[in-house]
């Protein structure tokens, strides 16, 4: 049909704005097969006269709208959102989904299935600082974002609504480009805030949306790039004159940002500005907040990581016991750690402690944007792997006694050869505390939290070849 | 050349324009594989895709619109009527009314979850930590930044009140003869309100907002607002 459509232009250049709209009702109609639909004229569609309400030209009648100020957010957008989006795909990198079964049953075969390195171990608030600022920018921008729209909303209304073929194509793309934008925010936020509302997978679809947004994203880029820096360096006033008046003189040219009878200001276009400033400060400092922790941790006073139980113990988890499901007699004395490379081994916690014994702080880092730093005390990886004669480059297996997807992973051998990578029995100088994964849990520098896994039962080693 | 004036005709921009929206969609159709690697919850993602363009352009928007609308609309009318004497119309209140508003809504929209506890039962799962109190803290956050705007406020005003009485006394020990130079009221007026808008200690968005009440962009449109109670309301 598209292509029918297309032929239809031509005949465009020379005909009016009404009969070149019957005829695209006409070849829409057609392509459907309906032909009392082709012979029904459309009084209401006349490019010229828009219908009434948010169609017209004189509904949008705030005087702050005009292209200066949408050039504004678009730069703090063009500038904030590669961090978001890089940062992103860092933290899929450090996910290592090539390894194990860490693609949490994303099959990563597809066209955007990759990760382009080994995550390193240095240094080791790696992965604090790439997922804070993932989430810390991310919800910095919202207010950016949110004004970007209403600056340019009367263009979702522009009249007529479709011209040619590039028109239609570009709305096509900026509905992806809104959408998907709006839909990687509204799922990374309520994520955050532990709402899962939704019926699917959040790390594949926060994953491949983000695909969509940087296709849609780099296009948009591509088209409006000289319009804002133009926009930037003209004078407003000169630039809003040409634009309302190219606006009326050429009616399909396109809404104009600026609102051609606008309403008395009540408010001037730095106090706007300064609004969405103070709202993103506002925003960053929650998110600021868990992640750098410490005495900064109570400005995150409406996020759940705001908060931690008090005492050396006290700071914060990503589950309780009692949500994975272990039992009191499963860690009791009868608990074992079972290694397997070359050989098995099994050890009792007193084995584990008469073991060299090594202290590091490290960061746990959530992909949530919190993080916490402590004083980890265990057994390096390394010479657990020793123990079953794993010699050279290997990478770990962990199995939690937590069943489920988040019950294991997999260390890249950078991980395993890393003096930090312990398994850790105590913190703070005091043994760990249930919630904390007692009687053994990985830490491990620079690594996603949930790949630091608690109440650990075994541990297979892989020889890495080559 | 002709060829790519072929292009423009047929299509209504250069052939750039086609190739990079030909590749945004190339990557976009590439990026839905992904989610069809869970086809039962495709629809969903699509659901929530879809509902998040419709949501945000015709409730979200239209919606905190019209609240301004109606909180603030009248101001559109006050500012263009005939010039009044009161502290009221001499600084203008809107600004700080509006920006505490706008910035409680902010935190609503972004944390809605949390401060309605609809993750508590996850989050007491995750954390260990019974997590309520969110919607008392959101109304304390509200409640601190009016107050910080009334703090603003009050300071504005009373700086014009002090300049007004300063020009009252001003007026009175002047000779007759020297009462013709006097400055003409309007000069009165901009002048306090040159000094209402001075910074006054730590700056705050109201501040910022209140510094310069006169320079949103176009001259405001007489013939357009005077019909404006027949108009739909307008965003903004």
């Amino acid at each position: 049909m598209f292509v029918r459509l297309c032929s239809l232009f031509p005949a465009f250049q020379s005909v009016s704005g009404e009969q070149r709209l019957n005829s695209v009702v006409r070849a829409f109609s057609g392509g459907v097969g309906c032909d009392s639909l082709s012979d029904m004229r459309l009084p209401s569609v006349d490019p010229t006269k828009p219908p009434p309400g948010p169609f017209g030209q004189d509904f949008w009648r705030s005087p702050l709208r005009g292209p200066w100020l949408t050039a504004v957010l678009g730069l703090v957008l063009l500038v904030g959102l590669p961090i978001v989006i890089v940062t992103g795909l860092l933290s899929n990198d450090a996910y290592q989904p090539g390894l194990g079964a860490n693609a949490l049953r994303r099959d990563i075969s597809g066209p955007f299935d990759f990760y382009l390195f080994g995550w390193p171990t240095q240094p080791s608030w790696l992965y604090a600082l790439t997922q804070g600022l993932h989430v810390s920018i991310g919800l910095a921008l919202v207010p950016v974002l949110l004004a970007k729209l209403w600056s340019v909303i009367p263009r979702l209304f522009e009249w007529p609504p479709i011209r040619d073929p590039a028109h239609v194509l570009e709305r096509l793309s900026l509905a992806l480009l809104v959408g998907s934008a709006l839909f990687e925010f509204v799922t990374g936020i309520i994520n955050i805030q532990y709402w899962y509302a939704f019926n699917f997978s959040f790390t594949q679809a926060h994953y491949y949306g983000a695909w969509m947004f940087i296709g849609a994203f780099l296009a948009h880029i591509a088209l409006k790039f000289k319009t804002m820096r133009r926009s930037l360096t003209s004078r407003a006033e000169v630039l809003e004159a040409v634009e309302a008046e190219t606006a009326s003189l050429k009616s399909h040219a396109g809404a104009s940002l600026t609102a051609r009878s606008p309403s008395p200001a009540t408010m001037s276009r730095r106090a706007l500005l300064g609004t969405v400033g103070v709202g993103s400060v506002l925003l960053l400092i929650q998110s600021a907040g868990q992640s750098v922790g410490g005495p900064f941790r109570a400005l995150a006073f409406l996020l759940p990581r705001g908060r931690t139980r008090p005492g050396l113990l006290g700071f914060p988890v990503n589950k309780t016991a009692l949500a994975a499901g272990i039992s009191a007699p499963s860690v009791g004395t009868s608990w074992r750690l079972h290694l397997a490379g070359e050989q098995t081994v099994s050890l009792s916690r007193e084995q584990l402690l008469g073991l060299p014994q090594h202290t590091y702080d490290l960061p746990i880092a959530c992909v949530e944007g919190w993080s916490t730093t402590q004083r980890w005390s265990g057994v390096r990886l390394r010479d657990l792997a020793s123990l079953c004669a794993i010699q050279g480059p290997a990478t770990v297996t962990t199995q939690s006694l937590e069943r489920g997807i988040f019950g294991h992973a997999t260390l890249g051998h950078e991980q395993v050869a890393d003096d930090r990578s312990l398994l850790a029995l105590c913190v703070n100088g005091l043994d760990l505390s249930f919630d904390h994964g007692y009687p053994a849990r990985v830490i491990c520098p620079a690594v996603p939290g949930v790949h630091c896994t608690k109440w650990v039962s075994e541990m297979t080693f892989h020889s890495v070849t080559g | 050349m002709t060829q790519v004036r072929r292009v423009r005709a047929l299509y209504g921009a250069g052939p750039l324009h086609l190739l990079a929206l030909l590749a945004s969609f190339a990557i976009a159709a590439a990026a839905v594989v992904g989610w069809f690697q869970r086809p039962r919850e495709v629809v969903n993602v699509l659901e929530w895709f879809v509902a998040a363009i419709l949501i945000h352009d015709l409730v979200l928007l239209p919606l905190y619109s019209l609240l301004d609308w109606i909180a603030f609309g009248r101001q559109w009318e006050r500012a263009d009527g005939p010039r009044q004497t009161t502290i009221l119309a001499r600084v203008n209140p809107t600004p700080y009314l509006r920006i505490p508003a706008i910035l409680s809504g902010l935190l609503l929209v972004v944390f809605f979850p949390v401060i309605f506890g609809l993750g508590t039962q996850t989050e007491l799962s995750a954390s260990g930590i019974p997590e309520t109190g969110y919607l008392a803290r959101w109304l304390l956050a509200t409640g601190v930044m009016y107050g910080v705007s009334g703090i603003a406020y009050a300071t504005a005003a009373a700086r014009v009140r002090a300049s007004l009485e300063r020009d009252e006394s001003d007026l009175k020990q002047t000779p007759p003869e020297a009462e013709e130079a006097a400055p003409e009221p309007d000069q009165t007026v901009a002048e306090a309100q040159k000094a209402a808008t001075e910074p006054v200690g730590t700056v705050t968005a109201a501040d910022e907002a209140a510094r310069e009440p006169d320079q949103a962009a176009p001259e405001p449109d007489h013939t357009a607002s005077d019909d404006a109670a027949a108009r739909p309301p307008a965003s903004g």
